[in-house]
């Protein structure tokens, strides 16, 4: 895990974003362009001024970049993509989380080195439709990321000599004898594969696989007990 | 003492429910478009004006029999006249007018005035009465009295009746109307033409002992038949001068022919909004239950595209060009204000049985806050959804009576946290969330059939069918259970929450749907 968050923007997504993972890192810094207006929201946290043609040795100097995940959260989508091509360029390992507005500048933002792009629109439109069309299934999926019930969704290691090398993961009924429903399969650090796909059904149990699990919390510790794996996060 | 009778029969009429309820079925059977029944009384007054119509012509050469005769002139006729009196009855409100005027009266502390009263319903009902379309109505129920032959050509008024009942009928007179003094203009120039062409070929050729027009009736003829380009030939002018008014008249007429095709073109142009729009409230109302989206910008775009795979969509928004872009897209938009209560009683639909929800999607708080209020004044029920802007003005769309607010930012937030602290079910929750991947999660009703066919969660064999059951939503105490066990019921109204390949769930749905025979 990252020990600090280095978030650039100085708006109401940075705010929410600080707000939201105060309790993951220890140290969180939000970059403004000197132009921003003081806001009065952002006075708790950590401030400190930056500009697009930075050469980031002042960066470099102050914080263990090593160490930091960066949120690229500007409103610009062009300014964005100029800061995550900039970062990229200087620090190659870098996570960086940027913010798209639409699908179209996600695309650039990940040619331009973003490890994880956030579509605003489309993310927000799923959200709508899915409250609409879906509440039931919305409501388990946001229990289970948000933690409100105990159900919660881990990936377990099979660790060497479990009793279920060699075999088949479909045929077996893991949810009647563990309690746990098993979603998907890594097998060689590849795409996690969904337990019914055709690629998942050729393949057997072996050392290394990661399983993708749903269960209770207490069910889960157990499965890991009985596969003689451990969960990653 | 008569006075008294008449205004207190005009009060337990205006309060009489079962009065007011038949003027009311009587009123949308007779002129309500949006009615449900008025297509079959359209339907059916068409086919007796069509019935007396073939009559009609079938008597002109061969005798008939008298019972249709009979049928014709009495039965059809009566059909009529009731109509005429229903419609003269539900056109204007004279119970009404008494109780204005009593209350006026009593107001000045005067005793009624009866004169008054009976003055101004008299004056309503005659306004009716003198319309063109009641005109129509009466003369097409003359034929009634058929012993006056001459009067017979009145059943060619039931033709005209026809304006009644069919809308598109009444679109192109609409243009015309729209049109008048554009028309009017046209045809006081044609009418000079032709007179002056008349007169002039009169002059010409009234004389010429070759010449084929010989009274001014010829004459009129001739010109009539020229300037509206048909030219039959069987008039022809055949002195020199003859000839030359011929070429002016032509002339003219081509002018007329171009002037009146761009007329109705140009009148068309105009009422094609209003066509389509009529056409689109008229689908808007055949729905069964669909979404009001409220602004058509970047978010509404794509809620609307995603929403619209599995469900009609009505977009409302003050911006033509939003709506121009909307229905470019494919969905059916009008050009309505959604902070108007007016827009909604437009689309005469009844919101609390056909609307889901209605979705304020503008991407400006303000804008949500009005339509949220605007709704809300004359409905309370109805679900709303919102998206807000900023955060201080949370309370102010919850005021307005928002059921559901989604704030974009704060949910950044969350999927930022998410992201870094645990990402494997973030992956996994965003692939089955997201549009794109071929794994998805969906909700499958228990129907009667399913819960007849499938009683227990064991008997439903979801592995079979190479998907996952999640767990099983109980509509009975709304509580989801995760992994369900074997004996589990499964009861009409709850919701399976199945994980798999979209291909494989459709097939899945089907299975569960099929009727089974019971061994």
């Amino acid at each position: 895990m990252k020990k600090s968050a280095l978030i650039f923007g100085y708006n109401d997504f940075s705010l929410q974003i600080a707000k939201n993972i105060s309790s993951k890192y220890k140290n969180i810094t939000i970059f403004k362009f000197d132009r921003d207006r003081e806001r009065k929201d952002l006075v708790d946290y950590n401030i400190e001024s930056f500009d697009l043609g930075d050469e980031w040795s002042e960066l470099k100097e102050k914080h263990d970049i090593e160490n930091s995940i960066v949120f690229s959260v500007l409103e610009d989508d062009a300014e964005n993509v100029f800061l995550t091509i900039s970062l990229r360029a200087e620090f190659e390992k870098l996570h960086i989380i940027a913010l798209s507005s639409n699908k179209e500048s996600a695309n650039k933002l990940l040619m331009a080195g973003a490890n994880k792009v956030i579509p605003l629109v489309q993310t927000t439109a799923t959200m709508i439709v899915e409250m609409l069309d879906k509440p039931r299934a919305r409501d388990v999926l946001h229990n289970i990321l948000y933690e409100k019930s105990n159900l919660k969704v881990a990936q377990i290691e099979i660790a060497k000599n479990s009793p279920f090398e060699g075999e088949h993961p479909f045929e077996i009924e893991w949810s009647k004898k563990y309690g746990v429903i098993v979603l998907s399969i890594i097998q060689d650090n590849s795409e996690s594969e969904f337990i019914y796909s055709k690629k998942a059904k050729h393949h057997k149990i072996k050392e290394g696989d990661m399983f993708v699990v749903v269960g209770y919390q207490t069910d889960i510790k157990n499965f890991e007990r009985v596969i003689g794996g451990s969960e990653c996060q | 003492m008569l006075k008294k009778l008449f205004v207190n029969s005009a009060y337990f009429l205006s309060t009489s429910h079962s009065y007011q309820t038949t003027k009311k079925f009587f009123f949308n059977l007779l002129e309500e478009d949006s009615y449900r029944y008025k297509k079959y009384f359209d339907f059916f007054m068409i086919t007796l004006i069509v019935v007396s119509v073939i009559i009609l012509i079938e008597e002109v050469k061969t005798p008939i029999d008298n019972y249709l005769l009979y049928f014709n002139n009495y039965f059809i006729s009566l059909f009529f006249l009731i109509e005429y009196f229903l419609r003269l009855w539900v056109n204007g409100n004279a119970s009404k007018i008494v109780i204005e005027q009593d209350e006026y009266d009593s107001m000045l502390s005067r005793e009624f005035n009866f004169s008054v009263a009976i003055k101004k319903i008299f004056k309503e009902k005659l306004k009716y009465i003198l319309s063109l379309r009641a005109i129509i109505d009466l003369l097409a129920i003359i034929p009634f009295f058929h012993q006056l032959r001459l009067l017979r050509v009145f059943i060619l008024f039931r033709v005209f009746k026809l304006f009644r009942y069919a809308r598109s009928v009444q679109t192109f007179t609409s243009i015309f109307i729209t049109k008048k003094f554009e028309f009017l203009t046209l045809f006081i120039f044609a009418s000079i033409i032709i007179f002056v062409a008349s007169v002039l070929i009169y002059m010409m050729e009234a004389n010429h002992t070759e010449s084929s027009i010989q009274t001014f009736y010829d004459a009129l003829y001739w010109s009539v038949v020229t300037i509206s380009t048909v030219g039959y030939g069987d008039i022809t002018p055949v002195s020199n001068e003859g000839r030359f008014v011929a070429m002016i008249v032509i002339v003219s007429g081509i002018a007329v022919l171009a002037f009146t095709t761009s007329l109705v073109v140009s009148g068309f142009n105009e009422k094609l909004e209003e066509i389509r729009e009529t056409r689109d409230i008229d689908s808007i109302n055949k729905l069964k239950a669909f979404y009001i989206v409220c602004g058509y910008e970047s978010i509404s775009q794509e809620v609307v595209k995603q929403l619209s795979r599995n469900n009609q969509i009505i977009i409302l928004d003050e911006n033509p060009a939003h709506i121009e872009q909307a229905r470019k897209d494919g969905f059916r938009a009008l050009n309505y204000d959604p902070g108007i209560i007016q827009s909604y009683h437009k689309l005469h639909i009844n919101i609390d049985k056909q609307v889901k929800a209605i979705l304020c999607l503008k991407e400006n708080d303000v804008e949500n806050v009005y339509t949220a209020l605007t709704v809300r004044s004359f409905n309370k029920n109805v679900y709303i959804l919102s998206l807000l802007m900023h955060d201080t003005n949370r309370k102010k769309l919850t005021f307005a009576g928002v059921n559901e607010i989604l704030y974009t930012k704060e949910l950044i937030g969350l999927i930022a946290k998410e992201f870094v602290g645990k990402p494997v079910a973030f992956e996994v929750i965003h692939s089955l969330r997201s549009e794109h991947s071929a794994i998805s999660i969906e909700e499958v009703i228990i129907t009667p059939r399913i819960a007849q066919n499938f009683p227990t969660v064991e008997l439903l064999e979801s592995a079979k069918y190479r998907v996952v059951l999640l767990g099983i939503y109980k509509h009975t105490t709304k509580h989801f259970f995760f992994n369900p066990i074997d004996i589990t019921l499964v009861e009409e109204g709850d919701y399976l929450l199945i994980i798999g390949n979209k291909a494989f769930i459709q097939e899945y749905e089907a299975h569960l749907h099929t009727k089974r025979v019971k061994k």
